[in-house]
């Protein structure tokens, strides 16, 4: 294809940047520790774009609706089967098990509140959605692992270009699905790599510009956005969010003492009285 | 109308089908509303029977009479997160047992009593509150 994508100067730099740092590599090993900032280090996170505040998502369906992936035509039928699954009740991917989302979903999808934190060498960005989940996103110059473990939201570095904080994200676990809709996703099934290019569009609003790369199921890299709308208010302050508190109710144990008790639930999970809970054919 | 159940009624009757209904079953809490009609819409009057301030969703059990009348049923609502519920004004002390309410939802399709929220009155007070996530979306410097 003579059209190279953004991602993939992207993805050729990182190998280049990649070579270059192995055979530096070879004859100055990586730092074992990472050194303490230092003052200049603390102030110049004065002269990065201010994020402060708490950012809430635009709707899922505006951000999937504007940008849909182009799926590999032999995964067309698995979507179709899946929103048909969502259609009538019972989804199948996203949101099953209490599992991280995971990257790209953990931008694209949440319903939860987000945050984004400075200190030296790093942006770490907070979600709230499903248990306070976390993306590291490191700035101080390194590169991905060698070997890296793989991991639902991947290894992400990054690099100011700007007030534009370029992301280049891989080590993505190959079950974390791309979302199809709000709770159903085709798994990336392996080599996933994500560009991402976050800045203010205005005093309040913010955008994460995304390129997905999955070649075992898309047809071309997935250019999405998702816009984000700051507020300051502090009953918006992002707060402890776990992911299973529902599958209980609030009692008391067998002696008494204060303890969450198991409820009944549909197959798909909403909670049900105890007089609807049908058992296990 | 049926008596209320009492909170400890509702512990007995819950550790009851703990053993059919929950063992071994997969871990759910956070899940989709697609299990709910989004083109049917119920309106539950009766009464508060519980208000669980719980992650990932706020749920509301209601006990309500079937709408050609006869005695009280429990019935399960969920909402969204506590968090976001925050943002959009409610607190932990918004509804509470014996309040008299009536509530909007979107039931299951399969006909259990169970719903997705989609707004309640306080019908003591005149009070509505919703929880569309839409209207979250206010900038800071409009």
């Amino acid at each position: 294809m003579a059209r190279v994508t953004a991602a993939r100067s992207f993805g050729l730099v990182a190998i280049l940047v990649s070579v270059m740092t192995t055979a530096a590599a070879a004859s100055e090993p990586a730092p074992a520790i990472d050194p303490p900032p230092t003052a200049q280090n603390w102030s110049d996170l004065a002269k990065l774009p201010d994020w402060s505040g708490v950012w809430i998502p635009e709707s899922w369906q505006i951000t999937t609706a504007r940008h849909p992936p182009s799926w590999r035509p032999e995964i067309l039928k698995d979507v179709e089967a899946l929103k048909a699954l969502e259609k009538a009740g019972h989804p199948k991917g996203l949101y099953v098990d209490c599992l991280p989302e995971g990257m790209p979903s953990f931008i694209i999808m949440t319903l939860g509140a987000t945050e984004f934190l400075y200190t030296p060498g790093r942006v770490t960005i907070l979600n709230e959605f499903d248990g306070n989940r976390q993306r590291r996103i490191y700035t101080d110059g390194r590169g991905h692992p060698d070997d890296p473990d793989l991991t639902f939201n991947g290894h992400s570095v990054g690099r100011w270009e700007g007030g534009t904080l370029v992301v280049d994200t891989a080590a993505i676990l190959p079950q974390t699905y791309l979302p199809v809709s709000q709770a159903v996703g085709i798994p990336n099934d392996g080599d996933a790599h994500i560009i991402e290019r976050i800045h203010l569009i205005g005093p309040d609003r913010l955008v994460d510009e995304m390129t997905v790369e999955a070649p075992h199921v898309l047809a071309a890299p997935w250019r999405v956005t998702r816009n984000f709308t700051r507020t300051r208010e502090r009953r918006s302050d992002i707060v402890e969010a776990s992911c299973r508190q529902g599958d209980f109710i609030a009692g008391k144990d067998a002696q008494g003492h204060a303890a969450f008790l198991p409820i009944g639930h549909t197959e798909d999970g909403a909670p049900l009285p105890p007089d609807q809970v049908k058992p296990p054919q | 109308m049926k008596p209320a159940l009492t909170a400890a009624s509702l512990t007995a009757a819950l550790s009851l089908t703990l053993g059919l209904t929950v063992g071994g079953a997969p871990a759910l809490a956070h899940h989709s509303f697609a299990m709910f009609d989004p083109a049917k819409v119920l309106s539950l009057k009766g009464t508060v029977k519980d208000f669980e301030w719980s992650n990932p969703h706020v749920s509301l059990w209601v006990l309500a009479p079937p709408a050609g009348g006869g005695e009280a049923e429990l019935w399960t609502v969920e909402l969204t997160s506590p968090g976001n519920l925050t943002r959009l004004g409610w607190t932990r002390h918004s509804l509470k047992a014996g309040d008299h309410v009536v509530v909007e939802v979107n039931p299951l399709r399969n006909g259990q009593h169970g719903g997705g929220f989609r707004k309640v009155t306080l019908t003591d007070t005149g009070q509505t509150l919703g929880g569309a996530l839409r209207d979250l979306e206010k900038p800071a410097n409009p």
